[in-house]
């Protein structure tokens, strides 16, 4: 079974390998050769896309890029920017109007501020001409529905299904001593996997006193931009509303949002030491290690946790699994994950090859491409379409990946919108720092007393009106709060 | 100024020197001017003028709207707050640098095997970047892998697992500790080569005039580098005034904004929330503030005649 996995996870690196150096032609008629007919009308010049930069950015430098330009004559120059200095580049760039970015990837959050400012180019005139709305029906409704428009119109591409999945170690989960100390400690049969967070932490605490915390229970990452989701998410599981939608004053500081930052403090106790100051790869990297037993987080962590495509020199910093074959997947506790973050590809209001842009993000994010991009290991892209959770192609990619694929798609039925208004980032600043200041052990109800006071303020600097109306638009959303 | 009477008496106009003679004083200052009001005086009252708009990067509405920004500025807790973070750092750090770097000057006054390599390994921390700095403790400090915590968890003879960047009680102490580290060198450098420069035929005579070593510190060697001693106290001060590196690579004004100092609280408000004429009215502040506090102390100290 052991050898068996091994050599499926080289035929697993060696296809990814096959695919990145190639990729596969488009199907004739299809949104990626439409793109590609039309490219080459425009003839040799050069465009350039903002990136996250890091792993993701690894699609289009090594990927998507040289194929585009292999098959187009079109040359992609890649702007490498780090995800906190996006939003301002990019706006920047839009104010100064030189034009020096074509196509973005932005989060879907910020599209409606950089639509209000007119950073992004409508695309519906594009979409039509280059008939790509039947393909783009075949994104998964909640990115679909909720990333994709601002006031009706279209302003990117989701192309990224970015969306909190609880792991878990199966076979910690499964061992009898456990079950049996939960059974001792709570008179029932422990839930696997667990699907509230009070079960969590009963499991997490019969975890810790069966097996000496060696695993330890459970452990996440805590660092405020991060915990900023895990907040948006808990609090909306836990019934919460973020403002009252008659006066705009902020309830963020109501029962629910109590629960949430006691919930967190619970946990904490769980978890290892020092599990506050956790971030992205320190969480990663003891769930690899085997020294957790339950975590959430994005995709990519079933993926490495697997061993899928770790072999690949950009992965070398990812540590080597200890526990393929033994994760787990489901809907984190309460069953409605938040799409954290994500991208959106869209194209520059101030471009000066709008056209050019415009084919090559139809392109990358047409069926056809984008389930090759979704498959490179290293790229952090998420699955997004119906058709990438059906792939055989990729469920062939590692054993337990049909369970992980159907856990994404579960994830994009039910997953909740990040919060997107006015100025959404000082509301999220505001937040940040309270649960950084929760983390340094003040109490939780005043904390969320003055985050609720802060965003009062920023809404009346906004405008209270105007905000009521930007809130009423994200609100109306279909997964903007869960249907409990 | 009477005109030139010539032999026949007619009177003679004197030949006026060409004007580029005539202005060739301020020909010659032109340019340096020119750089002096393009790099100081225009962003001074742009900035003034910005400062009295409501110019925002996601806002179209750019109108003027007098002194609202300043008035905001009053009621910011935050903005004093931060004002108070950066004092409470400009109060610790800058003595502590000064006492340190003074002592490890006169630690170096006298020749010794290796003093070289000891200056060269001591001056090391100024030539790294303060924002590399900052990274570099942040990850000594970590409380998982940072070599601190083994240290301390080595001498305990158990686990320690103490959250520097995190808990309240121990954040200061870790940012001036990482700030104290990076710029005593800076401070040991000035004082260092200003002692060296101390009149040694004074010492001597003080020496044979029974003085002691204290007497000779206090009376001989501090007022001859007293002038040192302030300039190098200003630019400290003036630096840890615009603290941002150190703290932003180790706690990005963290707990809540705890340690967040006036550059890093100017720095959120003005590129990352984009509130342009609200930065604007801040950092017009801050320059007065300075201002008054560097004319203070020239004033004080006679440096400036």
């Amino acid at each position: 079974m052991r050898r068996m996995r091994r050599r499926e996870m080289l035929a697993a690196a060696a296809a990814a390998g096959v695919l990145t150096a190639t990729g596969r032609p488009a199907r004739a008629g299809s949104a990626a050769a439409i793109a590609v007919e039309a490219a080459k009308k425009l003839g040799p010049q050069e465009i350039t896309i903002v990136w996250e930069a890091g792993l993701q950015s690894l699609d289009p430098l090594n990927f998507s890029g040289p194929l585009w330009e292999k098959q187009t004559g079109i040359k992609v120059k890649v702007i490498e920017v780090p995800t906190a200095e996006m939003f301002t580049k990019i706006l920047q760039e839009h104010r100064a109007g030189t034009g020096a970015y074509d196509a973005l990837n932005v989060i879907p959050a910020w599209m409606a501020d950089l639509v209000r400012a007119g950073a992004l180019e409508p695309l519906d005139p594009y979409v039509d001409k280059y008939g790509y709305r039947d393909e783009l029906k075949e994104i998964a409704p909640v990115y679909r529905d909720n990333q994709m428009t601002v006031g009706g119109k279209i302003y990117g591409f989701p192309d990224d299904g970015d969306v909190f999945v609880m792991y878990y170690r199966k076979d910690v989960l499964g061992d009898p001593k456990v079950q049996a100390t939960y059974k001792a400690k709570t008179g029932k049969d422990m839930p696997v996997p667990p699907k509230t967070w009070e079960e969590l932490a009963d499991v997490a605490a019969a975890i810790n006193e069966a097996t000496g915390k060696k695993p330890y229970g459970c452990a996440f990452f805590r660092e405020p931009p991060y915990m900023q989701f895990m907040f948006q998410e808990r609090f909306r599981n836990n019934g919460g509303k973020f403002f009252d939608a008659a006066t705009m004053k902020a309830t963020i500081n109501s029962e629910a949002g109590l629960k949430t930052f006691q919930g967190w403090l619970k946990e904490n106790e769980l978890g290892p030491p020092g599990m506050v100051s956790w971030g992205f790869v320190e969480n990663l990297a003891a769930f690899l290690k085997g020294d957790t037993a339950i975590t959430i987080s994005w995709p990519p962590y079933g993926r490495w946790a697997a061993g899928y495509g770790t072999e690949e020199k950009a992965l070398s910093w990812v540590p080597k699994s200890q526990i393929a074959g033994k994760v787990g997947y489901a809907m984190p506790p309460g069953g409605h994950p938040q799409l954290a973050a994500g991208f959106s590809l869209c194209v520059s209001a101030s471009s000066k090859k709008k056209e050019a842009a415009y084919l090559f993000i139809q392109w990358l994010n047409s069926k056809e491409i984008s389930l090759q991009r979704v498959q490179l290991p290293y790229a952090l892209r998420d699955p997004f379409r119906e058709s990438h959770f059906a792939s055989e192609e990729y469920r062939k990619r590692w054993p337990e990946a049909p369970e992980y694929l159907a856990a994404l798609q579960a994830g994009a039925v039910n997953g909740l919108l990040d919060l997107s208004l006015i100025q959404t980032d000082k509301y999220e600043e505001a937040l940040r720092q309270g649960i950084s200041r929760l983390w340094a052990g003040e109490d939780p109800k005043k904390i969320l007393d003055d985050v609720a006071a802060q965003w009062d303020r920023i809404t009346q600097q906004i405008g209270v009106e105007r905000q009521k109306a930007a809130y009423a638009e994200w609100a109306a959303k279909p997964n903007a709060y869960p249907k409990l | 100024m009477a005109a030139a009477v010539g032999a026949a008496g007619v009177r003679h106009e004197p030949a006026r020197a060409p004007w580029v003679d005539r202005h060739f004083r301020w020909l010659l200052v032109a340019p340096a001017t020119f750089v002096i009001l393009l790099v100081g005086l225009f962003p001074f009252v742009y900035t003034l003028l910005v400062s009295f708009q409501n110019i925002t990067m996601l806002e179209e509405d750019t109108s003027f709207q007098g002194f609202a920004n300043y008035a905001r500025l009053l009621s910011d807790t935050r903005f004093w707050e931060a004002l108070g973070h950066t004092l409470i750092f400009l109060a610790i750090a800058l003595p502590a640098e000064l006492v340190l770097g003074f002592l490890l000057a006169l630690l170096f006054l006298e020749k010794m095997p290796g003093r070289q390599i000891f200056v060269a390994l001591i001056v090391l921390p100024v030539v790294v970047s303060p924002i590399v700095a900052g990274a570099t403790w942040r990850l000594l400090f970590d409380n998982r892998f940072g070599p601190i915590n083994q240290i301390l968890s080595w001498i305990a003879g158990e686990p320690v697992t103490i959250l520097w960047i995190n808990n309240p009680t121990f954040v200061y102490p870790a940012i001036l500790l990482a700030e104290i580290w990076q710029w005593t060198p800076f401070m040991f450098l000035l004082l260092w080569a200003a002692l060296n420069e101390v009149d040694r035929s004074q010492l001597e005579a003080a020496e044979i005039d029974g003085a002691s070593w204290w007497q000779r510190l206090w009376w001989v060697v501090l007022p001859a580098i007293r002038p040192v001693v302030i300039i190098a106290l200003l630019i400290r001060g003036l630096d840890l005034f615009r603290l941002f590196d150190v703290v932003w690579g180790l706690t990005r004004g963290g707990p809540g904004t705890m340690t967040e100092t006036i550059s890093i609280y100017t720095y959120v408000v003005g590129f990352q929330q984009f509130e342009t004429s609200y930065a604007a009215a801040m950092a017009l502040v801050i320059i007065l503030l300075l201002s008054a506090v560097v004319m203070t102390a020239l004033d004080r100290v006679a440096i400036a005649r």
